[in-house]
This record gives C-alpha cells, structure tokens and sequence, in this order.
C-alpha cells in the first residue's frame, strides 16, 4: 500500500512540475524564422503538431504569392544561372505587395530560350499557368488575403502573415479598412507580444493611414524598446522591422519639432545600423533632397 | 470484331473487381470530404477563397485519380497468375496480347469512373461556392483523362517487370517525381556541356510527361483560356505513342513469361 502511496505521489509530482515549466519549451526552443528562407519555420522543430502547422501555413504562404501571380510559379535562380546572366523576371512596380525578393527569380516553367525540349516545352507552355513575367504585375493581394487569416489562424507564431495580412486589409486607403487592420494585428499582438515587426506596423499604420503622429510614436517606442532588449532573438525579418522602426521614429519625432528626442533616436538607430542614409540625412540634414514630411 | 467483343469482355471483369473491391467509393468519399473541408473554410472570408478552392479541388482529383489509375493497374496481372485465374482465361481462345489489352482498357475505364465520379463531386462543392463554370475546366478533365491513359499504361508495364509492391511504388515516385526530375533537368541544361545536354535530351524523352497532361493550374486561377486546339490534338498523339510503347514493352516481357 505505501509502494503505491509513494508511486502516485512521484507520479503527481512528475506532473505537477511538468505543468509547472509548460511554458519553459518556449524559453529553450523560441519560435523562429531561420534567415534566408521565405517559407517559414516557426513550430517544426517542437513537436509533430508543430511539424503540421509549420508546414499548412508555409504551404498557405506560398500558395498566397502562388495567386499573386495568377498560378504562375516562380523559382530562385540556380547560382549557374545567376552566373550566365540570367535575365530576371522581376516584377513592375504596380505599388502591389510583394511575398518574396523578386530580383532574382524565374518561372519554374521555363521560357522557350531556356528550355531545351523542344515541342514538350511548347506543350507544357500552353497547358499550364505559364506566361511571360519579365516586369510582371501581381494579382489584387486581397485575393490571397483568406490564406492570411487561415496562416495565422493555423500558425499565430507566423509574424509575416500577421503584418502582410494588415497590409492587405489597409490597402482600402479608409479609416474603416485602417481600424479593421488595427484589429487584426491586435490579434497578432495577442498571439505574439514580443514581434517587433507587428508593433513598428502599428506605428506606420497611425502614420500612413491615420495621421496620428503621438499615437504612431508612442508604439514605435514599444517597438524600439521591444528591439533593444531582445536583440539576441531578432531574425532577418525583425532586423528589419527594427531599421525601419528607428527611420519612422525618427521621422515623427522631426514631423513633431521633439528635435532632442530625434537626436536620441536617430543616434542609436545608427549606432545599430551603421552608415544608414536615412537616419544620418535626418541626423546631419544638409542641403538637397529632403525626407517628405509625414503629415503630407 | 471478335476481338473488341473480347477485350470488353475483360476490361468489364476488371471494372467489376474494381467496384467489388470498394476502391473507387473509398477514395469518391473522401476526396468529397476533403472538399467539403475546404468549403468550411468560408469561415475565413469567402471573398477571395475560390481560387483556394479551386486549386484544392484540382490537387485532390489529381492525387486521388493517380492512386486509383496505379493502384487498379499495378495488380492486374499479378493477381491473375497468384490467383492461378490466368490459366482459364487463357485456355480460351485469346492471345496473350488480348489479355493485356483488354485488362489496360479496364484499368483506363476504372481510372476514369473515379476521376469522373470525383471531378462530379468536387463540381457539386465549387457550385456550393458559386465558382463559376469555364472551359479550360473541360479542357481540364479532357487533358487529366488522356494522362490517366499513360500512367495505366506505364504502372501495367512496371508490373510485368517488377513485383506489385515495386511497380506501385516505381509508378508512383514517376507519377509525382517525373516533373520535378525534368524541372532538374532543365534547371541544369543551362550550366551542362554539348554531350550532356545531349543525354538530358534522351532521358527527357524516357521520362514520361505527365505534367503536360495536368491543366490544374490553368483551372484554378483566374482569367486563363482554353489551351489552342494542336495542343490537344498533340497530347492525344502523346498519349498513343507513349501508351503504345509501354504495351509493347508488357507484351514484349509477358509473352515469353512462363507460367
């Protein structure tokens, strides 16, 4: 009796501290977006669960810039490619969002020069989505804009999905389409309170759409605050969020004559980022071009 | 005629121990599950979903009509010599060839009952989503049936090689591996010498195309028209020539084979 007594007790025990670190998986293995890929890995490397989450929604991810291009698919060069000089099949600047780094991408199915199989390569031309993309222009984003919510319903952890989908919401240029994104990345917020690239998308969001300068600042600052205490789990993606929190911190403090706390800013931003053209014009402003204002 | 009578004859054997097996009700249902499982997803916004739809509805005809087409056609012969079925069939008065042919147009029929049956069934979930109807999604089906031609006839011929598990299993890794090794192929061309590219040529010939044959990504996606008609006419010339070829190969292998 008192060999099962002290099992049962090992065993509460076991489970008690069990859920007492549940939250600890999060501290040893952060979610995270390995730099360099644009399919994203968040939960993978956790459990089997994860495994499936990561991979509906890096599924979802590419599927949405898959209708962007209207079913066209499109591939990184091959550094022999690159190499021979390729010529890319970059998008025009028709001001629509972009998933990935365009610059140096091709159709998987290939144009006519570079296919060497003669009439199946015609065949495959005429029998799948394929088209000319040199200069292309993207697909209405809203239309991927379903995946979004789907992504980030499967994997919150999915910061991109959270900022690309406001993105999309607020494209509408209205108040209301504004405050609907604000509410979307509320839940982005919820799910994942450290993102730096959420917080700086509120600030630009009061910003570019809003007008609300003070507003917009004071989630800059979280966002700046966010960046400089968690500097050892920033990926590429909140790297950059960062710089770009530090440019339209900058800009707001300039845009509301707070000339000491633009100094302040601006230094440390380019403390962070060395040489970075837009917070040294706005730190040494000399003569020529100048930053538009925000408020125009 | 005699022929033709006998090679119905067959392929309705082969058609009835297909639906006897319950296969094509298996995958029917849940192929029409997975659809309606996209259709739930209207809880995300439905403004936008139907190309989702769409090119979720065409993934699962694709894979599901492929496993049928291998599946069906990978235990045809098999299954009659272990059965030991083959020796009354042949003590009739056809030839091992009839036998062959007959048993590949009952796997084609099969394979094409359950894509139709499914292509039905998915076109029931689209018109839920009020997708609406274009012809490129004919020319779809058309072009997916004459692909289903190749592959009975390339798993038909596996399986006189190798035994049902590795014929399935060979098919199945050309049924979804061959574009991909072509796409390689051709990713490579660029950086390969004269001879090399020479031998992509000759390996690209063997590999058959079964990424010509899918217009899934056409019918999925807004704005596409129906591809010219030489292209057809030019997918149905494929698909004799490459099926013909594969039978000629199992006769060739199943002729001599003792039993």
């Amino acid at each position: 009796m008192m060999r099962k007594i002290m099992v049962a007790t090992i065993l509460l025990a076991a489970i008690s501290v069990g859920y007492a670190v549940r939250n600890l998986g999060e501290v040893v293995n952060p979610p995270y977006v390995p730099a360099g890929l644009d399919a994203q890995e968040t939960y993978a490397s956790m459990s089997l669960l994860g495994q499936f989450k990561t991979s509906a929604s890096a599924w979802l991810w590419l599927h949405a810039d898959l209708y962007l291009h209207n079913g066209v698919e499109m591939r990184e060069m091959t550094d022999a490619e690159k190499r021979s000089g390729v010529s890319t099949e970059d998008a025009a600047d028709d001001g629509k969002a972009k998933l990935m780094d365009e610059e140096t991408v091709l159709t998987t199915v290939p144009s006519k020069d570079r296919d060497f199989r003669g009439i199946f390569g015609d065949i495959e031309r005429e029998t799948s989505a394929y088209k000319d993309m040199h200069h292309h222009h993207h697909n209405d984003p809203k239309l991927a804009l379903p995946l979004f919510r789907l992504m980030t319903w499967i994997d919150p952890d999915f910061v991109p999905g959270w900022v690309q989908g406001a993105a999309i919401i607020a494209r509408d240029r209205t108040n209301e389409a504004a405050y609907k994104a604000l509410e979307y990345l509320k839940d982005g917020r919820h799910q994942d309170p450290f993102s730096v690239s959420i917080v700086n998308e509120v600030g630009q969001l009061y910003i570019t759409r809003l007008h609300n300068l003070p507003k917009a600042a004071e989630y800059l600052e979280q966002a700046r605050i966010m960046g400089r205490h968690r500097d050892w789990v920033l990926d590429d993606t909140e790297n950059n969020a960062l710089l770009q929190c530090y440019r339209w911190l900058t800009l707001c403090y300039r845009d509301m004559n707070e000339p000491a706390k633009l100094r302040e800013v601006a230094t440390e931003g380019l403390h962070r980022y060395h040489g970075d053209p837009v917070l040294t014009h706005l730190l040494f402003p000399r003569p020529g071009p100048v930053v538009e204002r925000l408020s125009h | 005629m005699r022929k033709i009578r006998c090679w119905n004859a067959i392929a309705r054997a082969v058609l009835l121990e297909a639906l006897r097996r319950k296969d094509l009700w298996v995958i029917a249902i849940l192929g029409f599950i997975m659809i309606l499982g996209a259709s739930a997803l209207g809880f995300f916004g439905v403004a936008g979903l139907e190309v989702f739809v769409k090119d979720l509805s065409v993934t699962v005809l694709g894979l599901f009509s492929t496993i049928v087409a291998v599946l069906t056609s990978v235990r045809l012969l098999p299954d009659e010599i272990r059965n030991r079925t083959l020796y009354p069939l042949l003590a009739r008065p056809i030839s091992r060839f009839d036998l062959l042919f007959g048993k590949f147009l009952g796997a084609v029929f099969a394979s094409w009952i359950g894509f139709l049956s499914l292509s039905f069934l998915t076109a029931i979930a689209l018109l839920i989503f009020h997708v609406q109807f274009e012809w490129v999604m004919v020319q779809y089906l058309v072009a997916k049936m004459m692909g289903l031609v190749v592959i009975c006839a390339v798993t038909l011929a596996l399986s006189t090689f190798m035994t049902p598990q590795a014929g399935a299993t060979m098919s199945f890794v050309l049924a979804f591996g061959s574009s991909m090794m072509i796409r390689g192929l051709v990713m490579a061309s660029d950086s390969a010498s004269a001879p090399m590219k020479g031998m992509f040529q000759v390996v690209n010939a063997m590999l058959p195309q079964y990424s010509i044959f899918d217009m899934g990504s056409r019918a999925a996606n807004i704005g596409w028209s129906a591809a010219p008609l030489w292209v057809m006419g030019a997918l149905l010339g494929y698909m004799v020539v490459y099926s013909g070829a594969m039978l000629v190969l199992s006769w060739s292998k199943f002729r001599k084979q003792a039993i």
